[in-house]
């Protein structure tokens, strides 16, 4: 007893501190590990200049993305500006702001989900393909229609709004939706029902979905619940170049 | 000399424990993810961004008409109820608000598929330039989905026949070229899919219904 008393006097305060630290050095070295795998990093020498144009384009496209919202809420205060007491121009601009909500050609608020997908972080098996380990276009594209099945109104993967000419398309280990590049972790915004939560849980394809990304390759899947989430307009080409509108059908309800 | 020795320990392991922490958050920031990418990859990368940023100028040069033709509409005294009008006719027909017509393809699909299966090809379909999508008559908007098991597939409700036909409007050799080819999504399918017959036929005019989803959000609100 008083030799076990005396050892525990004798570990001084700099040996606790150094011991604790080494722990979180042994931690930090396994965490970094973990974090490098199942995605390589290239370190050659001509991708250097390709890395360098790839985010001056993703640069300009921010500009011209701003560009694009700016001159469309121009159009809209011009629009707006010259109804005066006019009826007909008045009951025209609520139909265009009408339609533009329809389109997703407007930011949103509302209640909502958000959910993070991320890579495994687990160590990919000698047999295994690598690409299991990391999230897809499919991966999203499964949550996200999920998500519209569950009832949401407005979807938006990381600031991309989903529309109907959306396309979410695997390039290299990250993606292209819409005209970005948009690489892990993916945040999918979904605004719907208070209940969008609750109905996506009860779906039985997305839970053999979470069973069979999450639970046998690792694809991390987290939730949060929000009452004013925020999914941003699209900011791309609403331009028609070979479809036009068929005046021949009535659409349904006006 | 043990408490100088211990300090110069110490202050080693604080380096390497500080130099590791922002080692350890540059790698979970993610950056750019660019970093990620192999040489190949990247000049997909670029090439991809190139194209889209080339359509996005479009459209940037195509607004700034419509605000000059609205400003000089104004400065006369007029009305833009012409151009409102047409503005909202253009975005209807994007949206799927309204029945639009045009060139494009038919894609008959004779076997059995998942859900899963046409929402890749939709996807391909969209990725290829489409500006209007139908499957089984039923118009695509943004979330509209086709759901369910090989043999009882349906969408908005509606259930689909064993032959399914999509349909899509806007460069007919564009859509075509990128369904088939080699490694593309019809490849994919079929060698998914045993016994998937997939056929592409060009079409001079195609009408697409109008969607019969309320487009119209009951929840989300514009943020002002």
């Amino acid at each position: 007893m008083t030799v076990h008393r005396r050892r525990l006097v004798s570990v001084s305060s700099w040996q606790v501190t150094g011991f604790l630290a080494l722990l979180l050095l042994g931690f930090l070295i396994a965490a970094q590990a973990a974090s490098q795998a199942p995605r390589v990093r290239y370190t050659t020498q001509e991708r250097q200049p390709l890395v360098e144009t790839a985010l001056g384009l993703q640069a300009q496209q921010g500009a011209l993305k701003e560009r694009i919202v700016s001159l469309r809420s121009q159009i809209t205060e011009a629009e707006r500006s010259s109804e005066g007491s006019n009826v007909l121009v008045r009951q025209l601009n609520a139909a265009s702001q009408a339609a533009r909500i329809a389109a997703g050609l407007v930011t949103l608020t509302g209640p909502g989900i958000v959910l993070r997908l991320e890579d495994s972080p687990e160590q990919v098996p000698a047999d295994t393909a690598p690409d299991d380990y990391l999230v897809s276009g499919a991966d999203l594209r499964t949550v996200v229609e999920e998500l519209w099945l569950a009832g949401a109104e407005a979807v938006a993967v990381n600031d991309e709004r989903v529309v109907g000419t959306t396309a979410i398309v695997d390039i290299g280990g990250a993606l292209l939706v819409n005209s970005a590049y948009l690489a892990p972790p993916y945040q999918v915004t979904a605004i719907g029902p208070t209940d969008l939560y609750q109905r996506l849980s009860e779906s039985a394809s997305f839970r053999d979905f979470v069973n069979a990304r999450a639970t046998r390759f690792g694809i991390r899947l987290s939730f949060a619940e929000g009452s004013d989430l925020v999914v941003p307009a699209f900011a791309g080409s609403v331009s028609l170049r070979y479809a036009r509108a068929d005046l021949s059908t009535p659409a349904p309800g006006g | 000399m043990r408490t100088s020795g211990s300090r110069l320990a110490l202050t080693a392991v604080a380096l390497l424990l500080g130099f590791l922490v922002v080692i350890q958050l540059r790698a979970q920031g993610g950056g750019s993810g660019l970093e990620n990418q192999s040489a190949q990859e990247l000049t997909l990368v670029v090439a991809n961004l190139s194209t889209r940023n080339d359509q996005l100028r479009q459209e940037v040069a195509d607004l700034e008409r419509q605000l000059d033709a609205r400003l000089a509409e104004q400065a006369r005294g007029g009305t833009s109820a012409g151009a409102i009008r047409s503005d909202i006719e253009r975005i209807e027909a994007w949206s799927g608000a309204i029945g639009v017509t045009g060139p494009g393809v038919r894609v008959t699909l004779r076997g059995d598929v998942p859900g899963t299966a046409v929402g890749d090809l939709i996807n391909e379909l969209r990725n290829a330039g489409s500006e209007a999508i139908a499957v089984g008559g039923v118009r695509v908007t943004a979330g509209t989905v086709v759901a369910g098991l090989p043999g009882e597939l349906s969408v908005e409700n509606t259930a689909l026949p064993p032959t399914l036909v999509v349909e899509a409007i806007g460069n007919a050799a564009t859509l075509t070229g990128t369904l088939a080819r080699a490694g593309g999504v019809i490849a994919q399918l079929q060698a998914t899919y045993d016994g998937l017959s997939v056929e592409v036929t060009p079409i001079d005019r195609l009408i697409l219904a109008a969607s019969e989803r309320d487009l119209a959000p009951r929840e989300a609100r514009p943020k002002l």
